[in-house]
């Protein structure tokens, strides 16, 4: 029954605690048996496990029983980091209400503060969760009157927790079905649904998670997709569970569940798009879904350049799972045929290209990550550049304007001289400075993107031993003094290898680079120079030097078939290197500019 | 044709080697023998070996200096018709167990050459490697052999172990030199699995430093390289042969035979190889594991390789390597220049 479906995200800074909460409210609802119970299992992915993060947003349905009425919740766990926050904009504009998970030890931070606002925009019905009240550390009353303070949020009805000992869980529970509303929608209507969530499984084809927002969905029925305006027939219904999908003919108003099509072509089902009746068709699709933005672009190229087709293919098939990236293919003189794909971030980067690999059994070398510049060129015409090597001649070119972010950092006072530093020193100009409390305190600066995807977040969180947090989100475009940094192995440009830079650190970037570079090419068979240059002009040599020795000098007698078998091993690691004329790059080669201070 | 005889017996275990040896089977080596007798005349039909065809003899180990001499008179007696007038045949010794009267009694069965495990004349090196001789005992055992008239004698050189110093490499060069050898093997130590060295750290030093003393010192000395490993004022026939990628028979447990694209391979179990030493494995090599196999052979030694025989693709890498100075070209034949970058080489050719 419509009115008592529960539809909910729960928000917060990454570590807040999400994800064990999640744990908690489906053990408490008896969706999985103590046996099944494994911790954060909404994170089921191997790379989510082993970062101990999550990266995708996780549906589940539970039921929960209430003054003997039974209550259905679809419960979304969402990612905490800035890279994904996309994912919990998708997530709330599927939901009803939001947990904003806040950690009693901790206070506000960055993520919580971003995300918030998203739901607000949403206009969801927020319950402050303040989490980890079983730590000694833990200051529930402060951090409540910190989320007034600094959210405008009333704290008076919040609800205090511990996901990790069960406290306040029966509590949360019931604010649940009593504060989030239940889903308005006609259940007369003609089918509207909203495609929140699409993957690839290799069973059942392209999956669709949905919210049924008017009308049903049931198994069978001829669905029309309104913005790709392909029609469907729905051969599968299911409601979404960590372990077990569980089969149901219809989804009703209000409702969340996972529609197979079995569709082949990953295209189909996008995100965002709305489900309708074939041939009683809604009037109008489901809006204020935000489109995705890519802040990060790299080329992403097979080694062995035979595989662009089946790279192809693992992106197609990946973008269904995550939407959020986009690709085009590019060609470099170096790496061959790749493909230009554009990320959240930097920590997507590492991520997609770590599931393209294992996934689907690729080696991948990824350039270094760049943002897009619009090039204002003599002539008049504006160019969107995401590709170094791209960049026009100098004398063609009027104006660079990179993409600025507002950077929202906030940290504990002892950290604040270190970070004000690092913020300068990445051409940062200082916005605001607010005192949250006596010792903590909230920075805004404007800053050019490209400083920030780099590794900004990792130093910012090694300086203030992990306290401080940050998020960002783009101002527009502001012109920079930028020059185009080359670099040269054994005399040729590696087009793969340029990067962007603003003219007065250039010099030293140059330095910084072939240094680097020296560090990770292994020596050769020949000496191999690497050079910086800008223009034409060569402003940093390094050299290495050749190999004295590679072969083991050995008694072997007969058995030769050993001595193959090792060089074959030796030939196989060598595999995973990159042929560029005579030299040959291992894949991090690629990444260098990352590896720099 | 040249035939490799595999004597899987010794005294003691050294602690870096991995070669087929047990140290408490010394009461089956007569039924070894007879095992080793019945194969031999399986090989000598199945490689068709014609009379005046086998060029080299070569008995290894293992130690052969281990069993006793008689021992060795029925396979003798069986290759006699098949050896071509002026055969080399080598036995390998261990300077601990070879006695005067072995060597006498080798040479009586028509044995010419001996490869001595000497390893170093440090006798600090020799305790850490496991041996059970020292120096004294290695250069008496090679004055024997030249007294009794064996004419080509060689010793082995293990080196690149961290206890290792440019004057402890010269100094085991001035002793190895000082004696009636004509022929020396110097080996770079490899750490093998299932050593007693694989278990412990900071045993190698594979500095090129080393190696580079190792063999400038031994030509310095008057001894030509024709392989990475091998020196001598002649060439061993046999060792030779190997990267000419010549057939051979392999016999006993843990050999290895060779028959165009073939790979023969008996039991590595002595007890199982003389309950059936026909029960053999055969590997058979691709094209492709033939092609790489003749490129870095013939790149670790003087026999350099055919230039025709290589892919375009490859002839193109090797054109860059001609420019780079790091291979000769001679009547159509590769030599490598630098033997230390041979495998290094292989990979760039091959890739
Ligand atoms: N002491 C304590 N630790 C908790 C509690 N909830 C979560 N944690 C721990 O906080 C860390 C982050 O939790 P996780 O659920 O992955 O956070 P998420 O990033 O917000 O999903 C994990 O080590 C949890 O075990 C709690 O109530 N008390
Ligand atoms: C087949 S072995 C047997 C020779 C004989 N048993 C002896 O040790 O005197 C021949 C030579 O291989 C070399 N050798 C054995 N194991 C080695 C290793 N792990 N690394 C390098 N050389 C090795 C030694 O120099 C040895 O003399
Ligand atoms: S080196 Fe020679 S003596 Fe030592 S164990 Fe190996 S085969 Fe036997
Ligand atoms: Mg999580």
């Amino acid at each position: 029954m419509q009115k008592n479906i529960r539809n909910f995200s729960i928000i917060a800074h990454i570590d807040h605690g999400k994800s064990t909460l999640a744990d908690r409210l489906i053990q408490e609802c008896g969706a999985v048996s103590a046996r099944e119970m494994t911790a954060q299992m909404m994170d089921t992915m191997d790379i989510e496990k082993e970062r101990g993060i999550t990266i995708k947003a996780q549906s589940v349905r539970l039921t929960y029983v209430k003054d003997g009425e039974p209550y259905i919740l679809n419960l979304i766990d969402t990612p905490g980091h800035v890279d994904f926050s996309y994912e919990v904009s998708r997530s709330l504009a599927s939901s009803d209400g939001a947990l904003l998970v806040v950690d009693a030890s901790q206070g506000v931070e960055a993520q919580t503060i971003a995300n918030v606002y998203i739901a607000i925009e949403h206009n969801l019905e927020i319950i402050p969760v303040i989490n980890k009240i079983d730590l000694p550390a833990a200051e529930p009353e402060r951090v409540k009157e910190e989320i007034e303070h600094t959210i405008g949020l009333d704290c008076s009805h919040a609800i205090d927790v511990s996901a990790k000992s069960g406290i306040g869980i029966r509590e949360l529970l019931d604010a649940i079905v009593e504060r989030i509303p239940a889903p308005v929608g006609d259940s007369k209507a003609p089918t509207k649904a909203l495609i929140y969530d699409s993957w690839f499984d290799n069973y059942l084809g392209a999956l669709a998670l949905v919210r049924v927002y008017d009308g049903e969905i049931k198994k069978g029925q001829e669905i029309y997709v309104m913005g790709t305006k392909k029609k469907h027939e729905v051969l599968n219904l299911m409601y979404p569970h960590p372990l077990v999908l569980q089969k149901t003919p219809v989804l009703r108003t209000g409702e969340v569940g996972i529609v197979i099509l079995g569709l082949k072509n990953v295209g189909d089902v996008k995100v965002g798009d709305t489900i309708t009746d074939n041939r009683h068709k809604t009037a109008t699709p489901i809006g204020g879904f935000k489109e995705v933005k890519q802040f990060v672009f790299a080329g992403i190229y097979p080694i062995e350049t035979d595989r662009f087709e089946e790279l192809r293919d693992a992106l197609d098939k990946l973008k269904l799972n995550d939407a959020s990236i986009s690709y085009e293919p590019e060609t470099s003189v170096a790496l061959g045929f790749g493909f230009r794909v554009g990320f959240l971030g930097l920590l997507h980067m590492e991520v997609i290209k770590e599931r393209l690999e294992r996934e689907f059994d690729l080696d991948l070398i990824a350039t270094a990550p760049t943002v897009t510049y619009k090039v204002h060129k003599t002539d008049g015409t504006i160019l969107d550049i995401q590709n170094p090597s791209q960049l026009p001649p100098i004398n063609e070119m009027q104006e660079i304007q990179e993409p600025y972010v507002k950077a929202t950092v906030i940290t504990p006072t002892d950290f604040l001289g270190n970070i004000i530093t690092l913020l300068n020193n990445k051409r940062g100009i200082q916005q605001k400075m607010d005192y949250l409390s006596v010792n903590r305190v909230l920075l805004e600066y404007a800053i050019p993107l490209n400083e920030i995807v780099m590794d900004f977040y990792d130093k910012l969180k090694s300086m203030s031993k992990g306290y401080a947090s940050f998020d960002y989100e783009p101002i527009g475009y502001r012109e920079g003094d930028l020059v185009k940094l080359d670099i040269l192995v054994a005399g040729e440009v590696v087009d793969a290898l340029s990067i962007i830079v603003p003219r007065v650190s250039a010099q030293t970037k140059g330095r910084d680079f072939v240094k680097a570079m020296k560090e990770i090419v292994p020596r050769q068979l020949f000496e191999v120079a690497i050079q910086a240059s800008i223009g034409n002009k060569v402003i940093a040599r390094e050299t290495v030097k050749s190999m004295g020795k590679n072969v083991t000098a050995k008694c072997y007698g007969g058995d030769i078939t050993r001595k193959r078998k090792l060089l074959e091993k030796q030939k196989e690691g060598k595999k995973r290197m990159k042929s560029i004329g005579k030299v040959q790059l291992p894949q991090e080669a690629f990444l260098t500019v990352l590896k720099m201070d | 044709m040249l035939l490799y005889i595999h004597i899987p017996f010794c005294e003691t275990k050294c602690h870096y080697c991995a070669f087929n040896s047990y140290v408490d089977k010394f009461d089956i080596a007569e039924h070894y023998f007879r095992a080793m007798e019945k194969q031999l005349e399986f090989e000598l039909k199945r490689f068709n070996v014609q009379k005046n065809s086998i060029s080299s003899v070569f008995i290894g180990g293992g130690t052969p200096s281990s069993v006793d001499a008689k021992l060795y008179k029925n396979i003798f007696r069986q290759i006699e018709p098949f050896l071509v007038e002026d055969a080399e045949i080598t036995t390998e010794a261990n300077p601990n167990s070879t006695t005067k009267q072995w060597i006498e009694k080798m040479m009586e069965l028509g044995v010419n050459r001996i490869s001595f495990g000497v390893q170093s004349f440090n006798n600090d090196k020799l305790l850490f490697l496991g041996r059970t001789h020292d120096a004294i005992k290695a250069q008496d055992v090679i004055s024997f052999a030249h007294q009794v008239g064996i004419k080509n004698i060689s010793l082995d050189l293990l080196y690149g172990l961290v206890l290792d110093t440019p004057s402890l490499l010269e100094k085991d060069l001035d002793i190895a030199f000082s004696l009636p050898i004509n022929h020396l093997s110097a080996y770079a130590l490899t750490i093998e699995k299932n050593t007693p060295f694989a278990k412990r750290k900071k045993i190698v030093n594979s500095t090129l430093e080393l190696a580079q003393i190792v063999v400038d010192g031994v030509q310095k000395r008057g001894f030509y390289q024709y392989e990475i490993s091998n020196f001598g004022t002649y060439k061993s026939r046999h060792n030779l042969g190997y990267w000419q990628y010549k057939n051979y028979i392999g016999i006993g447990s843990g050999a290895v035979g060779f028959l165009d694209n073939k790979r023969f391979y008996p039991s590595k179990n002595p007890n199982k190889y003389i309950e059936n030493p026909l029960q053999i494995k055969t590997e058979q090599l691709t094209l492709q594991d033939q092609h790489i196999e003749k490129i870095f052979l013939g790149l670790r030694s003087e026999v350099g390789i055919k230039k025709e025989m290589l892919t375009q693709e490859e002839q193109q890498k090797v054109a860059l390597l001609i420019d780079e100075k790091k291979l000769t070209c001679k009547d159509k034949t590769l030599f490598n220049n630098n033997y230390f970058l041979s495998d290094e080489i292989v990979l760039f050719i091959t890739n």
